[in-house]
């Protein structure tokens, strides 16, 4: 049994015919083409696939794309402004977040809904709303300190 | 430290990949693409008795399934031949491949793979690493034998390799020692868990085939290629796109033979896309299981006098590089330090479980944790500080190595002390907290490796290399090194890179050698250019070749404000007659001089170039009811020779670190009676997150090597998570009292310590 549902990805609408059991990851990657959200792990033990729904993160890879009809969804493509980065994006580059750059994604989704809950949050705060991202290369020293200055120049621009 | 060329470097790939339009290999689809999956044991030992695809094939939607009997019967291994890419006839461990099915989904492919009737008599495994090495114990490979094997290989049924690392007289300087401290450590395998799963994706075209593969070797890969399906190098094409990282599992060849045999044998391009059940599971990149038994005799002074050790290390099912690391092992079981009596010999040996190969520092973490748990056992023996233990030992310029060869500038002893520094090495702590600190080496990998650097009719920059960027941003800051030699900016060039159809060879992602050697080939081809453009500027300028400098873009004469001519004028000239193209390799600098005459199993390690020398320091606190053991804050002090990358070496200490914690506390293959892997989920298997992860101190501290890398520097990737848990170890037993002597201390291993009645130190 097929659904014609209509996706809203990043301002854009996205007309789909979609199997019941298929998750949101899946149908991001394959028939949308938005490959930058990740499979980690197919588990929601890794945070790679991570996307905002109607603003709050959820793993993709265990919500079903069904239920994402008539919400707004944003993945790690929608969060640049044309070729203008995001600040955290900006961040993320100046900071070292980024080495192997697969749970950059992720992070940066957990990190925008992090900072539009809790625009000025503590270090502590911060470790808490991305622990449920891995990362295995940085030792997240850097992605704590560009989420930091991304909360200051967001701050700063308000 | 020095030689800061490019304090705030930016990735040339970080757009890429913070706007997610970065893509890695399972981001590929390439017309009429089909999906793989693989059909593997299950099982530790067995023979197979019966293999029938017939009902799979019969599935709709299966193109293609491959058995060992479609391939080319190869035996292929770096030292010691023993494994083929099919299993044939016997399976000797859970993760092998039995099977590889194409379909038109991956949902049809792995129902198709499930559907292959397998008939396996089981036979006796051998799990247990100890057992392994009785004479009584089953084979592994009874044919052991008749395999091709590297001629210094020492080997004996299921002991796939023994080397020894033998200077002096130990049993002289064990007698006439003031103390003789003996124990023993045991250590589980762990795993290197990139965040990314592996993807290949293979499409022939006529007689050759292009592979995307997330490998961090894509030469080994092409050449592996060539070898199992038997073409020419030349047919094979590997590319990895953006690569999420390795941590050295994805060394060496991985699966880039099954998906290409798949491929042509389907006449439909194949993906393969691990979940990751299978990234924990099939890859023969494990960190080994270990067992060490040390021995150290320590005059009155202090001072050591005698080593004896005996390492057992897994070698899984098959060899990859496992018999090299073990010899690399015997060296870190001498460690940095002054001992002019050594007997050590590590055997590696055959179990039916995961093949262990490099994974980060490979045998380096648990060597150092167990050595450096066993010299505080000796210093509190001594009843001396283990810090002033360790000043009294380490080595020094003018000193030599295991194997005899003389060090030359080098830094270890800074390394303690600024690290002890930056912890507050005696302070006080409250009740339950405690440091612990920890020293180690480790080898860099002079290798051969190519560039070409070309300067295009505009003036900027390209670097064409083989070179594998694995998430470290190694080759993303080699544009400092050309740009340096060419007077322009890093940011001015561009790079091509992981192509081996592009760039000429690298030794990939692997032993922590990219800066080292390619750094080294992209100054000989940057060179190269800035003669021509020397050449061109002379012409232009009516001046003396030897007048002139390049400098912010500009050939100019030595410190004219006016005699000058930009770089982007130059190439536009050279545009329209002799292009601007260097290419470069250089001669990686010579290994160090060593006597091994009574070591044997020398396959290579036996001589450390330009070794790195490093300390961290643990504060650590210890939860005496629950066994939980919480890191507050390391300091890691490196000598890495220099670092002309701060943002990019501050990252690699920052994540070893944080693996060297994982590794400590949380990090093992927990295995089943019958040798299956227990926890291959990222549940059941705990890395480090964002919130246990402390503070972390970073300090260089600058030796450039005479016979290092680039301006004297070293590799610098796999040593920072070396002494992490050596560290942590020595601060739970300062803290709480007992010593844990298994690896990974997890809370039920520190609370039995405790525990226990014979909790001694």
């Amino acid at each position: 049994m097929r659904y014609l549902v209509t996706l809203q990805v990043n301002r854009t609408s996205y007309p789909v015919e979609l199997e019941v059991g298929r998750t949101l990851l899946s149908v991001l990657r394959g028939e949308l083409g938005l490959t930058g959200s990740k499979e980690g792990c197919d588990d929601s033990e890794c945070g790679a696939c991570m996307v905002l729904i109607d603003g709050r993160p959820v793993n993709s890879c265990s919500y079903l794309a069904l239920q994402a009809a008539g919400r707004q969804i944003t993945t790690v493509e929608g969060l640049a402004s044309g070729t203008k980065l995001h600040p955290l994006q900006q961040a993320f580059l100046e900071h070292g977040a980024v080495q192997c750059g697969f749970c950059t994604p992720g992070m940066l989704i957990s990190a925008t809904a992090l900072l539009a809950a809790n625009p000025d949050p503590t270090e502590d705060e911060i470790r808490a709303g991305l622990s449920g991202n891995l990362c295995r290369c940085t030792g997240y020293v850097g992605i704590v300190a560009a989420v930091r200055s991304a909360a200051a120049e967001l701050a700063n621009a308000d | 430290m020095t030689a800061t060329l490019a304090p705030t470097l930016i990735r040339q790939d970080g757009r890429d990949k913070v706007t997610g339009s970065g893509r890695y290999a399972a981001d590929l689809t390439v017309t009429g693409m089909l999906h793989g999956a693989f059909r593997v044991a299950e099982v530790p030992h067995a023979r197979i008795r019966r293999l029938d695809t017939t009902a799979a094939r019969a599935l709709p939607g299966v193109y293609a399934i491959i058995t060992a009997a479609d391939v080319p019967e190869v035996r292929y291994g770096a030292f010691l031949k023993d494994r083929t890419i099919f299993a044939r006839d016997v399976v000797r461990w859970e993760g092998e491949l039995i099977a590889a099915v194409a379909a038109a989904t991956p949902e049809i492919a792995a129902q198709a793979a499930a559907l292959i009737e397998v008939d396996l008599e089981p036979l006796l495994a051998v799990t247990d690493l100890e057992t392994a090495t009785r004479p009584d114990a089953p084979l592994v490979h009874a044919e052991w034998a008749t395999y091709e094997a590297d001629e210094n290989l020492v080997r004996d049924g299921n002991l796939a390799s023994r080397s020894t690392i033998v200077k002096g007289d130990a049993d002289g300087g064990m007698a006439d020692a003031y103390i003789v401290v003996k124990d023993r450590y045991v250590a589980d395998g762990s795993h290197a868990v990139p965040i990314e799963p592996r993807a290949i994706l293979a499409e022939w075209q006529g007689d050759h085939v292009t592979i995307w593969s997330s490998t961090q070797v894509p030469f080994a890969a092409r050449s592996g290629v060539a070898e199992t399906l038997g073409m020419p190098q030349n047919q094979v094409r590997v590319i990895v796109p953006h690569l999420g990282g390795g941590f050295g599992a994805k060394c060496e060849l991985g699966f880039e033979p099954q998906v290409a045999a798949l491929a042509q044998t389907a006449g439909r391009p194949v993906k393969v896309v691990f979940s990751r059940r299978e990234e924990f599971l099939l890859p023969d990149h494990r960190r080994e299981r270990m067992i060490l038994e040390l021995e150290t005799g320590v005059r009155r002074d202090g001072t050591i006098v005698a080593r004896r050790a005996h390492l057992i290390i897994d070698n899984g099912a098959y060899s990859m590089d496992e018999p090299f690391l073990g010899q690399m092992a015997a060296m870190f079981a001498v460690g940095p330090y002054r001992i002019p009596n050594v007997d050590v010999s590590a055997d590696v040996v055959y179990t039916n479980t995961q093949p262990s190969g490099s994974v980060r520092a490979p045998t380096g973490p648990t060597t150092c944790w167990a050595l450096e748990q066993h010299h505080d056992v000796v210093a509190e023996r001594l009843g001396l500080d283990p810090v002033e233990f360790r000043r009294r030992n380490l080595v020094h310029e003018g000193d030599t190595g295991p194997t005899g060869q003389v060090f030359e500038r080098i830094g270890a002893l800074e390394t303690l002390e600024h690290a002890a520094a930056a912890i507050g090495w005696g302070r006080p702590l409250p009740d339950g907290e405690a440091i612990g600190i920890a020293t180690g080496w480790w080898p860099s990998f002079p290798g051969a490796s190519g560039a070409n650097v070309t300067i295009n009719a505009d003036g900027s920059g390209t670097i064409v290399t083989g070179a594998q960027e694995c998430g470290t941003g190694a080759v993303m800051a080699l544009p400092i090194l050309a740009a340096e030699v060419l007077g322009m900016r890093p940011d001015e060039f561009r790079i091509l890179y992981q192509d081996t159809d592009a760039g000429p060879y690298d030794g990939g992602a692997s032993g922590s050698q990219t800066t080292f050697n390619n750094g080294r080939a992209v100054i000989a081809a940057a060179t190269e250019v800035r003669e021509q453009l020397l050449d061109l500027a002379a012409d232009l300028l009516e001046a003396n070749r030897a007048d002139l400098e390049l400098i912010d873009g500009m050939a100019r004469v030595k410190g004219s404000q006016t005699s000058s001519v930009s770089i982007a004028d130059l190439a536009s000239q050279a545009a329209g007659a002799g292009l601007l193209l260097g290419r470069g390799s250089g001669e990686p600098p010579p290994t160090p001089a060593v006597e091994t005459a009574n070591c044997v199993g020398r396959l290579g390690a036996e001589s450390f170039a330009a070794p790195t020398f490093f300390t961290h320091a643990a504060h650590v606190k210890v939860d005496r009811d629950t066994g939980v053991v919480r890191v507050l804050e390391i300091a890691a002090s490196h000598e890495s020779g220099v670092v002309i990358n701060p943002i990019g070496a501050t990252g690699q200490i920052y994540g070893g670190v944080a693996m060297g914690i994982g590794q400590a506390l949380s990090e093992g293959v927990l295995l089943s009676e019958d040798g299956r892997q227990r926890n291959p989920y990222l549940l059941d298997y705990k890395l480090q997150t964002v919130a246990d992860v402390p503070p972390i101190h970073v300090d260089f501290v600058d030796a450039p090597s005479p016979t290092g890398g680039p301006k004297g520097l070293k590799g610098i990737a796999e040593p920072p998570c070396v002494p992490t848990p050596g560290a942590i170890a020595n601060a739970i037993v300062r803290a709480a009292g007992s010593r844990v002597r298994e690896l990974p201390m997890t809370p039920e291993r520190v609370w039995r310590a405790l525990a226990s009645t014979n909790g001694e130190n």
